[in-house]
């Protein structure tokens, strides 16, 4: 962290600023971020950054040997660890699966029952109902565990606290709300021996067989079946807890399903049981869909008695007239980006934005996966829009790193 | 569209309680508030200057996990702006806040609970309201899904969400802030602008301001505003609870 | 005043129902702050430059004005635990006694309110009042702690005058607790309090005074209203019938209080109860 820049000193009082931050720390943040306009200092965070600044971030994957992927996250002094486990979980095991699935897979591969025929039709329907399977058998189970003196006051053996299960929820959320990981990629087909090298024609030929109706073509297809699931079990632990928890441990997530291989797995016949390869070179990766990335925000209120003291309210219209006033001379409040554990500490409002980008025609186009805002009224939509340059610009660092390891 | 009905101090041994039917998911939300209570062995935890504020979710069906988690962390910091926890009697003292959903489609785990999130709220608001919790100010809030066409469509069942694009949650203050925002999927800004907006107007109506100053709120094709059913809510249980002084006076 | 406003949290109160301006100071009641504008934007041209100052309701209720007293206070839901505020009167139930104190209960949810040995009117070590265990007493409220884990201080004498002010205070003998809302035993308190003739009775409850009416001839009865919603009744003058008596009048305030009653129906239901209970009048 930079040596923050000790704030002016009242005469009377002379205190090395560790110890004025302890005592004061909304005046000692206040004072960082309003500097007396004769000083000439420019506004400035009490951790030296400017107030959209983020923390450096590294990353590192393929630290863990014994996971199918496994990242390391550092965000300042946050640190996050993400292991990808894999294992196999054999349809046959599944309750539901003789009953729906089966049938339902063979169906919307053959024309044999005529009325589910248009659904199979169009393709992108087709893949969307195919990949609620990742919600349904629950294929992704994250888990985020905030270790035993993260942060003060994460003592040994306590219960999973009320942020360690929140963060998990919200990671299982967005894994599903963004269809990070195809559902193609944890399917083991087994595909019968009749049918072998002419997989690549299938889909154009499906349509064919639809329109015509040729039954000995469809046995052939519903030869192919899903024998057994990956299911993914992402285990998140923060190792050093300095604030903003959330950014780092979905970028680890990120890293880490990046950096995640699968072994080739297939459906032995005669042990009836999924094998599995141990040969590296035939491991393949996942394809993720896009790269979200999620950027936090918190706002600082300038008025630390905002609370105490009983004051009006300005409702929503003389509020943006204020702050437009406001521009000019002193700012009532500032939206930081990246808080650290101590600037969490002094603020309530939060703001959480997970972006994309999709290129579109050559040209990059933001996508919002998740927004939320909550604690507060200070954020409002032209606030909002702001912040979405921010978070962009931080898709593109937060990208090159990962490329990078 | 139906309105959601609602009545409050439904729960004879609680402080405060409320009852809310939710329309489009057929849910009603039971809450009870207690406050100030005592706390019992956490007094180092304890804000020495504020309430300590608990929300707790029920759902109907299953255990609570750790969707019940993330939206007792939401509820939980927009009522912690809202109440005023400094007020006498409540430093150092506990809000503890019940929701338990009964009935209705059961929500799975990892599925998003946002559905739900408008009825939980407006059922603790009044719950709290019951209890004479002492606020800054209301809210009401609404959820909205947008189809792959881009058609905004309001409170959707939980099916319906999830086949949307993209599902979004806005409380509004009684005075016209934006409290939170909660949205899912996949959508750019200008759609979010315009789900703000109609947000807005599903919450506080369309109000135009008449030459002589008069705001009128106008019924669109939403409806009453959320705030109006909220605030109908309120006096009726006053008008109930007051009968005697109404009458005599 | 027609009909009453009804205020919701963050409601500003209006202008037009505040008390004529006096020079009594405007006293503000319960669920009711004043703001103050945080700081006079100096920049923007629409507001004053005075400081500006707006009540707003901080509970939803009736807006009631007291133009005598000059106050103003909201009038929040009546079905709500009772919370101790300094100088109410309660009647609370002796749980334990130690050397200095009688623990007492006021509410079963709360922790127990203290009462000292010697806060009884010309109390002193030989003479203090011996209670026992579920014994009952007619206090006042002298002081509320601030924080957890403080305690209610009760009091049945004045500690400035030494005396049992307003009278009454002290232990109850005899007679019978009824449990009613909070709300009902404010209305209680006013109901019995004045001294007014007035026709239609006070804060909507005629009851009291139907009561004592009809109860003269059989020696009438004496009662105490708590503020924690719990009435105490004796009808020990009352000869042969007193027990009928005290259940009458606990069923004519528990079945007023569950089902608002307006004056009309509360004298039926009064001739009602003493008819069943064979009470001659």
């Amino acid at each position: 962290m930079a040596s923050p820049a000790p704030p002016a000193p009242p005469p009377a009082l002379t205190l090395p600023p560790s110890q004025f931050a302890r005592l004061q720390p909304h005046a000692y943040l206040l004072a960082h971020l309003s500097p007396p306009a004769s000083s000439n200092q420019l506004s400035i965070r009490a951790n030296g950054r400017a107030p959209s600044q983020f923390r450096p971030t590294s990353a590192n994957t393929g630290s863990l040997t014994h996971t199918n992927g496994s990242a390391v996250v550092r965000v300042g002094d946050t640190t996050a660890v993400c292991g990808v486990r894999a294992e196999l979980l054999p349809t046959t095991d599944i309750a539901s699966w003789s009953v729906s699935h089966a049938s339902a897979s063979s169906s919307s591969s053959s024309s044999s029952s005529s009325p589910a025929a248009p659904k199979s039709n169009s393709s992108s329907n087709s893949a969307d109902a195919e990949e609620s399977q990742i919600q349904d058998l629950n294929l992704l189970v994250p888990n985020l565990s905030l270790s035993t003196g993260c942060a003060p006051g994460f003592v040994p053996g306590a219960p999973p606290s009320a942020l360690a299960q929140s963060l998990s929820y919200q990671i299982l959320a967005l894994l599903h709300s963004t269809r990070l990981v195809r559902a193609e990629d944890l399917r083991v087909w087994y595909e019968g021996p009749s049918f072998t090298g002419e997989e690549g024609g299938r889909m154009d030929v499906d349509v064919d067989v639809d329109a015509e109706g040729e039954r000995d073509e469809n046995s052939a297809a519903t030869k192919k079946e899903i024998k057994a699931f990956w299911v993914l079990y992402i285990d998140i632990m923060i190792v050093s807890l300095a604030g903003n928890p959330f950014d780092a441990a979905w970028a680890a997530v990120l890293a880490a399903l990046r950096d995640t291989k699968l072994p080739r797995a297939w459906w032995d016949v005669d042990n009836e049981m999924v094998v599995c390869s141990d040969v590296v070179s035939e491991a393949r990766k996942l394809t993720l869909r896009g790269l979200p990335v999620a950027s936090s925000f918190c706002v600082f209120e300038a008025d630390a008695a905002a609370g105490w003291r009983a004051v009006i309210v300005p409702d929503a219209d003389e509020e943006r007239e204020i702050e437009d006033t406001a521009k000019r001379g002193m700012l009532r409040r500032w939206i930081l980006a990246d808080p650290d554990g101590y600037e969490e500490g002094l603020s309530q409002e939060r703001v959480c934005l997970v972006v994309d980008k999709e290129v579109v025609g050559g040209e990059g186009k933001t996508v919002i996966v998740k927004m939320e805002k909550n604690g507060g009224w200070a954020v409002d939509s032209r606030e909002l829009k702001q912040l979405l340059d921010v978070a962009a610009a931080r898709w593109e660092s937060l990208k090159q790193i990962l490329e990078q390891c | 569209m139906v309105a959601p009905s609602a009545t409050l101090s439904t729960l004879n041994r609680a402080d405060g309680s409320a009852s809310y039917q939710c329309p489009s998911t057929g849910s009603n939300i039971l809450g009870s508030v207690n406050a100030p209570v005592e706390l019992p062995g956490r007094r180092d935890a304890l804000k020495p200057e504020d309430a300590t504020i608990e929300v707790f979710v029920k759902p109907g069906t299953a255990p609570a996990g750790v969707g019940e988690r993330y939206v007792e962390g939401i509820i939980k910091t927009l009522l912690g702006r809202v109440i005023l926890g400094r007020e006498k009697g409540y430093p150092r003292r506990g809000v503890v806040i019940t929701l338990a959903v009964i009935g209705g489609e059961s929500v799975g785990r990892g599925d998003p609970y946002l559905v739900l999130l408008p009825a939980l709220l407006h059922t603790a608001l009044l719950a709290l309201l019951s209890a004479s919790v002492p606020l800054s100010m209301t809210f009401s809030a609404t959820v909205l899904a947008v189809d792959a066409s881009g058609q905004i469509r309001r409170e959707p069942s939980a099916e319906d969400a999830a086949t949307a694009q993209s599902v979004h949650v806005l409380a509004f203050s009684s005075k016209g802030h934006l409290l939170l925002n909660e949205s899912q999927g996949s959508f750019d800004f200008d759609t979010w602008e315009k789900v703000r907006q109609r947000a807005s107007a599903i919450c506080h109506g369309t109000q135009l301001v008449s030459a002589d100053g008069d705001v009128a709120m106008v019924e669109d094709v939403d409806g009453r505003p959320l705030e109006g059913t909220l605030r109908e809510t309120v006096e009726d249980q006053v008008y109930r609870d007051y009968n005697w002084k109404i009458n005599a006076a | 005043m027609s009909s009453p406003l009804v205020l919701l949290p963050g409601d500003e109160v209006p202008s037009e129902y505040l008390p004529a301006s006096s020079s009594a100071p405007l006293r503000l009641g319960a669920g009711l702050r004043l703001l103050s504008q945080p700081h006079p934007t100096t920049t923007s041209s629409s507001s004053t430059q005075a400081p500006s100052h707006v009540l707003t309701a901080t509970q939803a209720g009736i807006l009631s004005t007291d133009t005598k007293r000059n106050a103003l206070s909201i009038l929040s839901f009546p079905h709500r635990r009772y919370i101790p505020t300094a100088n109410d009167l309660v009647i609370a139930q002796i749980h334990h006694s130690s050397p200095d104190y009688f623990h007492c209960m006021i509410t079963p949810q709360a922790p127990h309110a203290v009462l000292g040995q010697l806060s009884f009117e010309g109390a002193t070590k030989k003479t203090r009042p011996m209670l026992k265990q579920g014994d009952l007493v007619y206090a006042r409220v002298l002081s509320i702690g601030l924080g957890a884990g403080a305690e209610v201080e009760l009091a049945c004498v004045n500690p400035a005058t030494g005396r049992a002010e307003p009278g009454g205070l002290g232990p109850l003998n005899g007679g019978m607790v009824f449990d009613i809302s909070t709300g009902m035993a404010s209305r209680l308190m006013r109901a019995s309090s004045s001294t007014g003739e007035q026709q239609d009775g006070v804060a909507g409850l005629v009851v009291l005074d139907e009561l004592g009416k009809k109860l003269e001839k059989a020696g009438g009865f004496e009662i105490a209203i708590g503020r924690n919603g719990k009435v105490w009744v004796d009808c020990s003058n009352s000869g042969d019938v007193a027990v009928k008596a005290t259940v009458a009048i606990g069923r004519c305030l528990t079945t007023i209080d569950e089902h608002d009653l307006n004056p009309a129906d509360q004298k039926k239901l009064v001739s009602r109860v003493l008819r069943e209970l064979k009470i001659e009048v």
